[in-house]
């Protein structure tokens, strides 16, 4: 049996065209788009965490800026907020929180001591600002 | 000798995989990646461990290190400010406002910040940060 070698036809539309344009949209996608995975922080402003005088007074965290912190007016370590934290959430889960970072604090360590607040379980954790002494 | 020019194969039958493979790529990119405006200026946000996903489409103020801000893409001066938001809530009823500051920037412009905000009307911030870890 002969098998006849089947002849291809020319493509119609010559492939290099396309590929130069399929490789101008890649390259364009690859550079503009952007895979950042968001993370949203609620940040209860102040006007809601000061609402109404609330019977039980809010510990506050403040963030030094030398790195240490200063948890109801004892000083901590970084490494030593956590289990503090969690101490204090499983007193009572609904302890407010005041975050008070000093002039100079990075806002890094401020995500990191709301995270901690967080992780410990507590909800009500709001930022508040310097001047008012604590 | 004579050599016999050597019959090339096709070039569709080359290049199919190739176009394959981009075409994947294309894909990938296209619907994977999200399409987003480039900040206005550099912004390094914070990394978090433990917060909601969210989305950075619109309603995000950005904070630069040095304190400029920008909402949306447009820069926007602290005098005007207050009439931004106020444009911005109008435009947009329903989106909350996301911050997206400087990691490395002072905390305390960011709780400055909020209290402009706060004195502008705005009931809900969230400050956006990436995941950490990564």
């Amino acid at each position: 049996m002969r098998i006849v070698r089947r002849v291809r036809p020319r493509a119609l539309i010559s492939l290099t065209p396309l590929i130069d344009v399929v490789f101008i949209l890649l390259v364009f996608f690859m550079l503009a788009s952007s895979f950042a995975d968001w993370r949203a922080i609620e940040l209860m402003t102040a006007g809601q965490a000061v609402r109404a005088p609330s019977p039980d007074p809010a510990v506050l965290v403040r963030v030094q800026a030398d790195g240490s912190l200063d948890l109801g007016g004892e000083r901590l370590t970084a490494e030593a907020l956590p289990a503090r934290l969690a101490a204090l959430a499983a007193a009572d889960a609904e302890r407010r929180l005041a975050v008070q970072p000093e002039a100079g604090v990075p806002l890094q360590r401020v995500v990191d001591v709301l995270d901690a607040a967080t992780a410990a379980g507590l909800r009500r954790v709001s930022l508040v600002g310097g001047g008012a002494g604590g | 000798m004579r050599l016999k020019p050597r019959k090339t194969a096709p070039d569709s039958e080359n290049v199919l995989p190739l176009i394959n493979i981009v075409f994947l790529l294309l894909i990938f990119f296209m619907v994977a990646g999200a399409l987003e405006r480039s900040d206005l200026f550099a912004v390094e946000p914070p990394a978090t461990r433990a917060a909601a996903e969210s989305d950075a489409a619109v309603g995000v103020l950005l904070l630069a290190a040095d304190g400029r801000l920008a909402l949306d893409g447009t820069a926007v001066t602290r005098e005007d400010l207050p009439a931004a938001l106020e444009a911005f809530r109008t435009a947009h009823p329903d989106e909350i406002l996301r911050l997206k500051a400087d990691a490395g920037g002072d905390a305390v412009a960011v709780v400055g910040l909020l209290d402009e905000l706060r004195a502008a009307g705005v009931q809900q911030v969230v400050l956006l940060a990436t995941e950490a870890g990564r």
